[in-house]
């Protein structure tokens, strides 16, 4: 974790952030990236609107049909193990997916930043805030997972409650370390001087200073959520068939390995290329804005 | 040294009470009634309600909490509703797999990931560093059912390896085969984490003072390298690797019931899909318990290793 450590730079300034942007889309790889996981998440949101077909409509026919079988001509990647369109289980499966991740890193990381924001700004808070997130830290994510399922039950309540949870320490974390910075600029000073209220110079002052800089480490949380979520959903434990997600599809598809890999194959491939950008894309920001890391 | 030990063992406290109130509740939502199952069908309400109390389930839950550490202590964690067994059992016979898995993956992934970052570090910025920097991001991102289900449809699929089970002990060689596929896939997302953290430290202590004085002396590149960077770039690199087993512990539960290994991890899996409660408690009370102490091992090891850690809390 020695990158929690570095000095940021004052992001609020306009000039700063300007450079940041010009240098990631300089990177060739961070560009393609960024563009990518726009088209994506744009072909998520209107899935209902762009798929070819209705992907819980099965036809048996076209059963585990292959990407450009005779059978299934009409279809752009074949057909799975009940005859269900390819093309339209991805765009729902990606979808619930990125939905999954996203509430994730909203929620939790909205609630790591609160409380590492108010472990800043409040002293007496620190010890036992920075505590409750070292207990969080110390579970790993996936027995979060596990005990979620086994309390509740599987299915995407507890999925998402999981992965909101893991989202917790991480962000309060690193929000505690950049709105730690922040407090010692001379404009808190000069707000607490002009005598703001304690919820203005949380809210006005240091969280919309905090927000770029978190909002960077929310994107690199997201790919882990988003492996997680699927992961789970893997294994059994989220998402439950026939819901088209992108972790359960590649697992139903496992029974037909031989007969049709495509099945399990595409889902698996489109959760590796979302992560991977979400990962190159946050690795991308973290060295535009870190000034020690970019030497 | 001692403030150190200390201070980590009370952090570890909340957690391991954190673990067994989960365990507990686990218990707790059992749909059926401990005292109805234990007095047999034929038992009269009388009966049922004395052997409520002989359990102490009519007493308040804190209380019920109380007499559950009393026998979590004494190893007791109930007995499986599905096989019937004691859980102590179940997890007695599963603890080795998972544990061989673990070793296997890390005798492999763990030399290669510091050989990667090492080789990265010491070409910093050419290609080779690009490369292997685009390699282990990859190895971050990639879903580890997706290696396990490309080995299974291409080597295992093929005849070439067994996939399914764990055939013998570790050395005997249907043993030995049966563990290389697994332990390729849960190797496979480790070397990436483990290759850029010892880039990171690695570049780190190559630009020390000790370093350059050494390259003054005049002492060859490889031994430099060797013996002032990647000895001192180490430390930390040890405690990362640790730290990641709750990364590896995850993709070993996902390991596992991909190949059928028969481990703690596939046993929770399957635990909590077929509803049995005390079985699931006892999995992830063990997988907790493990994680921890392994954190607790490693955080000393720091400290020893390097000796300005202990000093600079207390």
């Amino acid at each position: 974790m020695s990158e929690l450590a570095v000095e940021l730079p004052d992001s609020s300034d306009p000039r700063v952030r300007s450079t940041a942007l010009k240098r990631i889309f300089k990177d060739p790889a961070a560009a393609a990236a960024a563009l990518f996981l726009f088209a994506i998440i744009v072909a998520a949101i209107i899935a209902p609107w762009i798929a070819p077909s209705d992907p819980y409509a099965n036809n048996l026919r076209l059963r585990l049909c292959p990407i450009g079988g005779a059978r299934c001509s009409s279809l752009l990647l074949g057909a799975d193990q009940q005859g269900r369109d390819m093309v339209s289980r991805l765009l729902f499966g990606l979808r619930s997916t990125l939905g999954l991740g996203f509430t994730a890193v909203i929620v939790g990381g909205g609630i790591g930043a609160t409380l590492g924001l108010l472990a800043a700004y409040y002293r007496r808070l620190e010890t036992p805030i920075m505590r409750l997130v070292d207990v969080l830290l110390s579970f790993p994510p996936i027995l979060f997972g596990l005990a979620i399922a086994a309390v509740i039950g599987t299915g995407l309540g507890g999925l998402v409650i999981a992965l909101c949870i893991t989202s917790i320490p991480t962000i309060a974390r690193i929000s505690r370390g950049i709105a730690q910075q922040v407090m010692q600029q001379e404009y808190m000073e000069a707000g607490r001087a002009a005598g703001s209220s304690d919820l203005t110079l949380l809210w006005r002052y240091l969280a919309a200073n905090c927000w770029p800089v978190i909002m960077i480490y929310m994107t690199l949380q997201l790919g882990q959520a988003i492996l997680l979520g699927a992961a789970l959903s893997f294994l059994g434990l989220g998402a439950q068939p026939p819901v088209a997600e992108l972790g359960s599809m590649a697992a139903d598809g496992r029974k037909f390995l031989t007969l049709a890999p495509h099945v399990s194959t595409l889902p698996c491939a489109v959760i590796f290329l979302v992560v991977l950008a979400f990962n190159v894309l946050g690795d991308a920001l973290r060295d535009a804005l870190d000034p020690q890391l970019r030497q | 040294m001692a403030r150190h030990i200390a201070h980590r063992l009370v952090i570890s406290l909340p957690v391991l009470l954190g673990v067994l109130l989960i365990g507990f509740l686990l218990l707790q939502v059992v749909p059926t009634d401990p005292a109805t199952v234990s007095a047999g069908p034929s038992a009269s309400r009388a009966d049922v309600e004395a052997i409520r109390q002989q359990m102490g389930l009519d007493k308040p839950l804190w209380m019920q909490f109380g007499r559950y550490l009393g026998r979590v202590l004494q190893f007791d964690l109930g007995r499986s509703m599905i096989s019937n067994r004691a859980v102590s059992e179940e997890i007695a016979l599963t603890l080795g797999p998972t544990v061989e898995l673990m070793l296997a993956c890390l005798t492999w992934a763990a030399p290669l990931g510091i050989l990667l970052g090492t080789l990265a570090a010491r070409r910093h910025g050419s290609w080779i560093d690009r490369t292997i920097m685009a390699v282990s991001v990859m190895g971050v991102s990639v879903p580890v059912f997706w290696i396990g289900l490309l080995l299974i449809q291409n080597v295992g699929g093929a005849g070439w390896l067994p996939f399914q089970g764990r055939d013998g002990p570790l050395w005997s060689l249907a043993g030995l085969k049966s563990i290389i596929l697994p332990a390729i896939t849960l190797g496979s997302v480790f070397v990436g984490p483990v290759a850029r953290m010892t880039r990171t430290s690695m570049l780190e202590t190559l630009a020390a003072d000790y370093v350059r004085t050494a390259r003054a002396k005049g002492i060859s590149d490889w031994r430099v390298t060797m013996h002032h960077g990647l000895r001192n770039a180490l430390i930390p690199v040890v405690t990362l690797i640790g730290l990641q087993i709750g990364f590896l512990l995850g993709g070993s539960v996902v390991t596992e019931t991909m190949f059928a290994w028969p481990g703690v991890g596939r046993m929770a899996v399957g635990a909590i899909t077929s509803s049995d409660f005390p079985l699931a408690q006892g999995a992830i009370m063990i997988l907790a318990v493990g994680f921890l102490s392994v954190n607790l091992l490693v955080d000393l090891l720091y400290a020893w290793l390097d000796p300005r850690i202990g000093t600079a809390r207390s």
